[in-house]
Formats: C-alpha cells, structure tokens, sequence
C-alpha cells in the first residue's frame, strides 16, 4: 500500500494537469456543443473523461516491464477485435468500426495503436537488428504494422490506417534503422499508390479531391471545409465568447462535438483559443520528448515514448489541418476534445504509460 | 564502444529530426489559424453572417385617402403572404404541388411565383402566394413543419372602400413594369390617378427584419429590425356620398359627372362611367382580364372627367354671348329673327327647333337656347380674339387638375386651322364654334370649370387634394357676368327655359345651361327629309346630353356638369341627373 503511495507522490503531476486541461477544454466545448439539446452527450462525456482519468493513474501505477512482457499478446488480442469488428461489427456511417459491448460501443482500431506501438517497440527491442544490414530482417516488423493497417483501412477508416501506418514509419525512423530503408520503402509506396487509390471508395476519392479546391462543389464534400474555415475565420482574435457560435449553433458545421470541435473552439475562443490548444498539444508533446530522450539505452522505452507522443501530436495536428484546410477531412478525432470514448480512453492509457516511464526515468 | 556512441548520435539526430518535423508541422498550422482568424477575419466574418442572417423587406403601409369629411375612400387591409426563402427557390415548385390541393394557386399566381424568381432584390424571399384566405391560412398552420422554409407574413394591402366609384380619379397601385434590378421587387406604387400624382407623398419608406436561420432555413429568432415608415395621408376634396350618387345615377349610362367647389376649387365629385374595379387593378388584374377592358368599345379605363373630349355644344355659348357683350360692346338688348336657319354664303345653319323662336334677345337666346341668334353675331365675330377669350374658362387648356393624363381640348382658331388641318379659317366655321360645335372639343371638366368661373367672377382652378387658395379675378365685368349669370337662371327656372324641368325643390335656386353634343353632321338631304329623330338613330351615332350648372344662384357654391353620352339633349337626361345630384349636395352639404 505504501508503495502505491509512493508511486503516486512520484507521479509527474505537471504533466497530468496539463493532460487534464486538455480534457476540460474538451468538456467545455462539448458542452457548449450540445447546450440547448440534449445533455445526454455532455453527461456520457464526463463519464468517459472521469474514467479515462482514473484509468490513466491505474495505468502509470504499472510497470513498463508488464507492457514488454505482453506486448505480442496484447497484439494478437487487438488482432482479433480487428477481424471481430470487420465481420462482425456494428455498422456506422458506412463503416464496420465499433464493437457493441454489453450497450458500450467499443472501436479496437483506437486500441490497436498502443498494442502495435509496444509490438514495434519490443521487437526493435530484443533485435538488434540496426548493426545488421539485412533487410529480410524486416520482414516480421513490416508484417506486424502492415495487419492492423489493412483491417483498419477496408473498414474502412482511412483516417485511422493512415495514422497507424505514419506512427509505424516514426517508430522506424527512431529505432535507428539505415535511412535505405526509408528510400526503397519510399519508391515502394509510389509503386503502390496507384493500386491504393483504385481500392479506394469513392466518397474517400472525393474527399481528398476536394481538399485541393473546396469552392468548386460546395454543396457536396466541399461544404464542409468551406463552413468549418468559416467558422473558425469568424472566430477572429477573441472569438464569438462560449456558446456563442453561430456557425456551430446554427447547424452549418457538421459534426461539431467529434472530428470539428476544434472549429467550433475556433468560432468561441477565436485565435487565443485555438493557439492555447495548440500550445498546450506542444507542452504535453515537450514533457514526452524529455522524459524518452532520457532512455538512450532503452530501446523498448523510448520507442514507446516516441511512439505515443507521436500517435498525440500527430493525431491532433492531423484533425487541426482537416478542419482548416491543410488536409482532405479523413475522420480523426482530435485527442481528449473531442467526443468518442474509445479514442479519448487509449489517449489516457497512452499518457499513463507515458506517466510509468516517467516513474522509472532517471530525469526529474 | 565506438559503435555505441555512434548509435547514440544516431538516434539523437533522429529524435531531432522528428521534433523539428513536428515544429515545422505545427508551424504550417498556426499559419493558417493566424490567417483565417487574423488576415481574413472581416471575409469570413461576413461569410458567417450571410449564413444566418436572412432579410425580409418589411414594405411600408401606403397613406390613407380621405374624403372631404374624413371618411376614408383608400386604405389597407391585411393581406397574408407565402414565401419562400430565396437559397430554397429550387423547392418551390415541388411546395406549390404538394400545397395544391389546399391552397389555391392560379396561373398568375405561377406567373409571378416566375418572375420574382428572377428577382436580384434585396429580400432574401419570394413572395409565391399573395391574399391567403382563412382557410389556406389554417391549413399552412396545420402543416408548416413539412414546409421548413415557407413563412407566412402579414402585409398592409391597398384596399379601396368602393370597387368601382372612385376607381378613375384615385386611380390604382400595381408593381413598376420594365424595371430591370428592381431593388424592392414587392413594392406597389401608384400607377394611375392621385395614387400616381401623390405616389411620393403615399409610399412611405421600407423597413426590414433580420432573421437568424439555421443551415437548414428555419427561423430561429428575429434580430432586429427597422419599422416601415407608413406614407403620408392625404385629404382629398371628394365627397363619398355625391360621387356615390352620381355614380347611382349613372348606371347603364356612360359619360361623366364633375363638381367643382366654387370657392375653393375643390372637387367634389369626379366620376366617370362606365368605371372598372381599382381593387382588382391593385391586385394584380390577369392579362385575360386586361385585354377584355381595353376592347371594351365603352373604354371603361378611359378617366371621361378629364380625357373625354367632347363638343360643348350650346353650353358653350355662354363663353360667346359674354365674348359678345364684354368684348365687342354688343347689344345684349338687341334682337335677331329666329325662322329656324340662318343662311351664310351657299350654306343653310339651322337651329334645333325648326319652327325657329322668333324675335329673341340674347336672354332669350340663353334660356331657350336658340342657335340662330348666335349664327347672326358669329358673323361680327372674330374667331382669334373667341379663342382666346376662352381660354379664360380653361378652354383648349390643361386645367392644372392634380391627377395626371389630362387632356386639354381644341379650341380652334385660324392658327389651329393650318397647323392642323392645313387650310385657311372659314367664316362659317365660326358659326358652328359659337354653339360650341364643329372643330371644338372639351373635357367634362373644362365645361364644369367655365361655369365655376363664370358663378364666381374668379379663375378658380380645380383641386382633388384640399388646399387654401386665392384665386386671381377674371377681369370681367361684373355687370356682364351678372347677365349671364340672370340667362342660367332662366334656363332654369323660367317656364320657357330649356331645363325648366329640372329647377330645384325647395329653396335653393340653380341656374344651368343645357347642351346637346353632335356626333354627326347633319346633313341637307336629311334635312329636306326631316331630320331623323335621336330614337331612331344608331346608339352610336346619337347626340350627347350635356347639362352644367350652379348653385345656389345668390351665393354660388357648386358648379356641376353632368354629359351623358348618346343620350339625345341636354334637357331631357343631364339635366335631370345634375338636379338630382345638386339637390343632395345642397341639402346635405
């Protein structure tokens, strides 16, 4: 008991604040989302966050050893909620993503991320691999990634596929394996891409298109970025003030409380609003890199440091630029904001491995 | 170990790499966050508030007409409107066939449902439906969750108190026809009559009201609005129960009732037969409709008060026999022989009664209106100097009436003659001028005016708006006027006058001249023949009634006249239907 206490004194507190003010701003802005409708979301949301919460103080209480231990199982695991989903699934918005668990709809590709980070992570790991020059040495880390990334992709959830295979290419990169490899993979993937885009659908098609000249179907899958950049520019400096939007009040934004509720803070809180978001992303971000850059003898630790700093902050970066029009809109959620248990649960489970590798640091 | 610390590097470099990639990255982002929210903040501003932001122009309520005595002849009514919002025009015809079977939609109203779809206004509706009645009202109520982007509104409507009586003189509203970009594509505005004189003053100014909507078009709440500014009422000079009554008399009979007020100029009563419905006109007259009343052969849209030319006929020999005594120091006392005609170069002028009156004086030449004693002084008549002596009683001018399309008549003279007919004066066409026939035409109004004049000594000019005048003298003799004057009276009320028939009951003392207005020539077969009796002549060709007069004869206070079309002399229909009406106005007024 005492060494839970213990445990818990040596927590880095700093960090859980700012990940719990990023969970606020996600509550405030769902309220202000759903205010005047029905509450039911706002009250389900705090739920999720109070039990992400606690889950994430149970899951820095853990040791990193357990995760290295188990990291395969817990794969094999997430692989078969994959395949459980694709045949089984409940059907969403034209895609096979969630489980119906006992009334909770559960969505494993959120999950997934974290078994394939610690599965990448344990491999590098034991292997080592990056003295050796053989290639066809990588065939079983290619295989781990690639899995999870096509059951993800014919769900199909694009947005999703794409972030676990860009996470898997950053846990390449800082495992230190020859940049060649980085090379041939490169003339691979435009090989490739052509074949990809033909397995495509067609609304996926559509959407990338769009992103390169939204004016020209604004009606279509143009509108949404149109009224999304609308929102967040008449957001201005200050912004509207809490509830105040009218874009998101008023229906023209879509999907205000999951992938464009940083929109929505955009038209509320206007330009301090949004840049205090991305500030706080950057802080979080930061405190990570700290804490992995610690581990250079550690393989498994820092890769899963990186790894799930990096699922983060890309994950956040990648909604921001939907919405704002850097990005065609894939469907990503934007960490701990927005609404959606399974995401926003493997986001507290990721800073709670982030929080045990902290305990176990040498910095501090 | 050399091989550690190289490793070491490497994965340092490389976490660097990563972290100046995801700088760069959230770089890219605040760019874009700083020039959506700091850069373009107006545009996108703008953007988002013609989202919601959605404008109905209010129209504003036309001013009121009145009456002499503060009755209103023109006013509104509630009129509920359809419309549609303008983003959701695409819709409207799926709306009108699905609310067809409820609401009634006839092809003007699909016309115009056409047209304002093309509108580029202001308003960010159109109008689809117009004079909802309660039925389609409670209905659109019952139903208007499954039509998210209808609304109905409520307008003030011209509405006139009477269809027909007052439809020429005030005229009617309608939208401005050929106006490309119309800024306010409802706005009706005057297109006829003092609704068209006083169209400024009328109007008013528009409003609006903004409303917030929401993607979907639904009204979520009003934001603000400017109120209409009502037009400006105005108090006209008619009399609802004299125009009433001519307009009673007047019925199957067309031709035109005029009152003047003599000491003021006022307009009492300017009613013109047969009338149309201003109603109808204002709200919107189908195209059908339209081309029925300009085929009318009776030109039922024709304002005959005003633009209706007729001959004075003997009405006019008035203005002769005053030109005679003021102008050529004629003996009034003087007497011609009346045998019937008169003869003049190779031509024979007859005189209606063709047994002739005998010896008569002018007087007598007034009263029993005989044609040969004016033949005999048109011969020392001048007809430039006539001309222009007439002129003084509005003959062969505009009358400054304030409503608009009047006309002003010929008067003829040997400068008219060339210019228009190309052909030198002739003496004996001064003898049909002098009875107020041949080449003259004058408006019902302009013959009412004369008698105005002549009542009072003054140039009155008439008004249908109230306002205080001073009318200037006509210079005159008073002596004179009184002589005429004392022939009107006999018309009237002396046995041997021609409208003897129709002096006043009571006190009130009238005095009048009656006319009778040729419509064709007569000509010397038919005369040999005897002349054809007006019953049995073709409705067409059949001669105008026409009777003017005033009273009371000590204090003048109305001048009347009263022109009944192909309805034989003046004696026998004007004169009836101007006591009538001169009674009621004496009487009540």
């Amino acid at each position: 008991m005492t060494e839970i206490i213990i445990k818990l004194k040596n927590l880095n507190w700093l960090f859980i604040f700012l990940v719990s003010f990023l969970s606020f701003v996600g509550l405030v802005m769902i309220y202000s989302a759903t205010f005047g409708e029905e509450s039911k979301i706002f009250i389900s949301h705090i739920y999720k966050v109070t039990f992400g919460f606690i889950l994430m103080i149970l899951v820095s209480l853990i040791d990193v050893e357990f995760w290295k231990k188990n990291a395969y199982l817990f794969y094999f695991i997430g692989i078969v909620l994959l395949l459980w989903v694709t045949f089984y699934g409940y059907l969403g918005k034209g895609a096979r993503r969630w489980i119906n668990f006992y009334g909770l709809n559960f969505q494993p590709s959120e999950i997934m991320k974290i078994f394939l980070i610690i599965s990448l992570a344990k491999f590098f790991d034991e292997k080592k691999f990056q003295e050796s020059r053989d290639y066809f040495f990588l065939f079983l880390p290619i295989l781990i990634v690639t899995i999870p990334f096509l059951l993800v992709l014919i769900q199909p959830d694009l947005g999703t596929a794409m972030l676990i295979l860009f996470v898997s290419i950053v846990i390449f990169f800082v495992s230190g394996i020859n940049w060649k490899f980085f090379a041939l993979s490169g003339l691979l993937s435009l090989i490739v891409t052509p074949y990809l885009w033909g397995g495509l659908k067609e609304y996926q098609k559509q959407r990338i298109l769009t992103l390169f000249n939204p004016e020209n179907d604004p009606l279509g899958s143009g509108y949404h970025i149109i009224q999304s950049q609308i929102a967040i520019g008449s957001g201005g400096t200050f912004g509207k003030g809490w509830t105040k939007g009218t874009q998101s009040h008023l229906d023209f934004l879509p999907e205000k409380h999951t992938d464009f509720i940083f929109s929505m803070l955009g038209e509320e809180f206007g330009f301090l609003g949004t840049l205090s978001v991305i500030g706080l992303i950057c802080l979080i971000t930061y405190i990570t890199y700290h804490i992995t850059s610690s581990f250079i003898h550690n393989n498994f630790n820092r890769i899963v440091g990186y790894g799930i700093i990096t699922n983060f902050f890309f994950a956040s970066l990648i909604n921001m630029s939907m919405v704002i029009g850097i990005l065609p809109i894939v469907g990503l959620p934007l960490p701990l904001v927005s609404y959606g248990g399974s995401s926003m649960l493997t986001y507290f489970i990721g800073f709670g491995i982030i929080l045990s590798l902290d305990r176990g640091s040498n910095y501090s | 170990m050399s091989r550690e610390v190289n490793f070491e590097k490497k994965i340092k470099r490389r976490a660097l790499i990563l972290g100046l990639s995801k700088t760069f990255f959230t770089f890219l982002v605040f760019g874009k966050l700083f020039y959506l929210q700091i850069l373009q903040k107006s545009k996108y501003g703008k953007l988002s508030d013609t989202n919601r932001i959605k404008l109905k122009i209010v129209y504003p309520e036309r001013g009121i007409i009145f009456d002499l005595y503060d009755k209103p002849i023109a006013s509104n009514r509630i009129d509920y409107q359809l419309s549609i919002f303008k983003d959701k025009k695409n819709l409207v015809y799926d709306y009108v066939k699905k609310l067809r079977g409820h609401i009634n939609f006839s092809e003007m109203d699909l016309e115009s449902i056409k047209s304002n779809s093309n509108e580029q206004d202001l308003s960010d509706f159109i109008t689809i439906k117009r004079n909802l009645s309660w039925n389609e009202l409670e209905f659109f109520e019952f139903m208007k969750n499954k039509f998210p982007f209808l609304i109905i509104t409520k307008e003030k409507v011209r509405n006139y108190e009477n269809d027909l009586i007052f439809s020429h003189v005030l005229g009617y509203v309608g939208f401005k026809k050929n106006v490309t970009k119309k800024k306010l594509s409802n706005l009706k505005v005057g297109i006829a009559g003092v609704e068209k004189k006083l169209d400024s003053k009328l109007l008013g100014k528009d409003g609006w009201i903004k409303f917030e909507t929401d993607s979907k078009g639904a009204v979520k709440k009003e934001l603000n609005k400017k109120y209409a500014v009502p037009g400006g009422n105005i108090k006209t000079n008619l009399i609802s129960e004299i125009q009433n009554k001519a307009s009673e008399e007047m019925r199957g009979i067309r031709g035109a009732v005029v009152m003047i007020n003599c000491q003021n100029g006022g307009v009492n009563c300017l009613y013109s037969s047969p009338s149309f419905n201003n109603n109808e006109f204002s709200d919107g007259v189908s195209l059908k409709k339209w081309n029925k009343l300009l085929a009318d052969e009776f030109n039922p849209l024709l304002n005959r008060c005003i633009a209706g030319l007729y001959s004075p006929g003997s009405t006019y020999k008035l203005v002769t026999a005053l030109h005679a005594i003021e102008n050529q120091k004629f003996n009034k006392n003087k007497k011609f022989l009346c045998s019937g005609h008169v003869s003049f170069g190779n031509r024979k002028f007859h005189c209606w009664k063709k047994e002739g009156h005998g010896y008569v004086n002018l007087h007598e030449a007034i009263e029993k209106s005989c044609d040969c004693y004016f033949y005999n002084l048109a011969k020392t008549v001048n007809i430039d100097d006539l001309a222009k002596f007439s002129n003084l009683f509005s003959y062969g001018q505009r009358t400054g009436i304030d409503i608009p399309n009047e006309l002003k008549g010929i008067m003829p003279d040997r400068k008219w003659k060339i210019k228009n007919r190309n052909e030198k004066w002739q003496k004996g066409e001064t003898l049909n001028t002098v009875i107020g026939q041949g080449f003259m035409l004058s408006t019902p109004l302009q013959i009412t005016l004369m008698t105005a004049r002549i009542a009072t000594g003054k140039k009155i000019i008439p008004t249908i708006i109230t306002n205080k005048k001073e009318f200037e003298n006509l210079n005159i003799s008073n002596e004179n006027l009184e002589f005429i004057k004392s022939s009107m009276f006999s018309v009237v009320n002396s046995s041997t006058g021609t409208a003897f028939n129709s002096k006043l009951r009571g006190n009130y003392k009238m005095a009048g001249k009656t006319g009778t207005s040729q419509v064709r020539r007569i000509s010397l077969e038919e005369r040999e023949d005897g002349v054809i009796k007006n019953e049995e002549l073709n409705y067409k060709l059949r001669d105008h009634s026409i009777f003017t007069c005033f009273a009371p004869f000590d204090k003048p206070k109305y001048s009347l006249s009263v022109i009944a079309e192909h309805m034989g002399s003046g004696s026998k229909v004007a004169a009836p239907i101007a006591k009538r009406i001169m009674e009621l106005a004496l009487n009540k007024y």
